[in-house]
């Protein structure tokens, strides 16, 4: 046996139980392609790490079930391997919906700027910050209609966990997506709506949504989006929090 | 205008949810019942137990696959505290863990398809997509000073563990078998599962060459294996 193929061989116990770091971990996986006799040891050493997991057991906590229930509900189900492979877009999550066309969410982006640049003709733009509040709003609306027409833009729709319908155009080569929502139920003054990115990246706050509008929310752009993200939605105190404190209302994966 | 603004929708608590609740209640019955049976098989013996245990999850897993909801509640009750439990003790804390096993969950209902029975059981496949995941959190959130920190205040992990793994058979087991190793094996095993450590920071807690490290950790697994009679 070779120094490096035995020393590959050593790390199967470090690598079932993930106590490997990421670059030793891109090379064992390398190693474990061509090793048939690592993958079926490898799998006999996850079962019995799988009970020393299972003898950690903990109840779960109240209305987790529910919250993944509802969530799957609107997951789109992964296909059996051969029919992934063939279609590598398939890793979608909610069904494309009819419900919400793409055109009426870029009206909703437009309608955004435009009512900011209905205030500053009314009062006419001498104040600082409304002109700021205006470059602001047409900035947004600019990367809004980006994401809206790029080429790979799926939309995805569904509801929101304690009422209301959310709708996300998102795209991959932007990194970002557009949220809309219609129908959220009003929060008393002292509380928002608080829209978040979660994943191997960690979790950021997106910002606070807008105070609705005609039952409409939004758009808001979420720039940055990084591989294996979820956006979620939470009803947080109105000056917002660093991290999700309250249930999620939505969650899904991007 | 204002008249139509001041009526803010207001939407009665949700109907999507509480239908789903109330489909997970008739199925909850059923899983609590499986329950009920796998704790007969296990007193009957360890080895038919895991082997009901694991085929009764596969066969939901299956249904699953399909897009049954009520098979999925039943993974659900199975094997959630499970997920809860393990990615609980890698991240620590609360709000963090129940992202993570809600991640978890949602990857077992999204790529049900994709579990192979001819590879291991289900209950392994879920638990490693659950420990995989924990540990990718915490590496990817904390930063490595942080997590040096931690390192170094970190307590001895067994007793925690053998506290939280008392009051059932399935715990008394792994804890005799855990008591089976040798302390650099035991002390191995934990850090790097319970606390998700690498190898290498395992090794200079433990002040011993990673060599020896990665060594212990697959000997130990081994021994483990044998000893919990999971063995194929």
């Amino acid at each position: 046996m070779k120094p490096g193929k035995r020393d590959a061989h050593t790390l199967v116990g470090a690598y079932a139980m993930d106590a490997i770091s990421a670059p030793d971990r891109e090379r064992f996986e390398r190693h474990l392609a061509g090793c048939e006799e690592c993958a079926r040891e490898i799998a006999s050493l996850r079962e019995a790490t799988a009970v020393l997991g299972a003898a950690a057991a903990e109840p779960l906590p109240a209305g987790l079930k529910e919250r993944v229930m509802a969530a799957a509900a609107m997951t789109r189900q992964q296909p059996p391997a051969d029919e992934a492979k063939a279609k590598p877009n398939a890793r979608g999550s909610w069904p494309r919906s009819l419900a919400w066309p793409g055109r009426l969410v870029l009206a909703a982006g437009a309608a955004a700027a435009a009512a900011v640049l209905a205030l500053a003709v009314v009062f006419g733009v001498t104040n600082g910050s409304m002109r700021q509040q205006l470059d602001q709003a047409q900035a947004s609306s600019q990367q809004i209609a980006a994401v809206l027409t790029a080429q790979d833009a799926v939309m995805t729709s569904g509801p929101v966990s304690g009422g209301g319908t959310a709708t996300i155009v998102m795209s991959h080569t932007r990194h970002a997506l557009v949220f809309t929502a219609q129908g959220l139920r009003a929060l008393p003054a002292s509380r928002g709506y608080e829209l978040w990115l979660i994943g191997p990246a960690g979790t950021r706050p997106v910002g606070m949504l807008p105070a609705g509008s005609h039952g409409m929310t939004g758009p808001v752009i979420a720039s940055g989006l990084r591989q294996g993200d979820h956006l979620a939605l939470t009803a947080e105190p109105a000056g917002g929090t660093a991290r999700p404190t309250a249930p999620m209302m939505l969650d899904v994966d991007l | 205008m204002t008249a139509t603004g001041s009526q803010e929708p207001r939407n009665p608590a949700r109907p999507a949810p509480a239908a789903s609740a109330g489909a997970g209640q008739g199925s909850n019955r059923a899983g609590q019942g499986s329950n009920r049976a796998g704790q007969g098989s296990n007193r009957a013996g360890q080895g038919s137990d895991r082997a009901g245990q694991g085929s009764g999850l596969a066969a939901q897993i299956g249904l699953v696959a399909r897009g049954d909801p009520a098979a999925f509640d039943a993974v659900f009750e199975q094997i959630g505290p499970s997920v809860f439990g393990v990615v609980k003790r890698v991240i620590r804390d609360s709000a963090q863990s129940e992202e993570v096993t809600q991640e978890v969950l949602l990857e077992v209902w999204r790529n049900a398809a994709k579990f192979d029975a001819g590879r291991g059981s289900a209950t392994a496949w879920v638990m490693t997509l659950a420990h995989r995941r924990a540990v990718d959190r915490v590496r990817s959130v904390q930063k490595e000073s942080e997590r040096e920190r931690r390192i170094a205040a970190a307590d001895i992990p067994y007793d925690e563990v053998v506290e939280a793994v008392e009051s059932s058979l399935e715990r008394e087991r792994v804890r005799r078998c855990l008591n089976s190793l040798t302390e650099v094996q035991r002390e191995s095993v934990t850090l790097a599962y319970y606390r998700g450590y690498t190898y290498g920071q395992v090794a200079s807690l433990l002040g011993v060459p990673t060599g020896t490290v990665k060594t212990r950790m697959r000997d130990a697994l081994i021994r483990l294996r044998d000893c919990l009679g999971v063995a194929e």
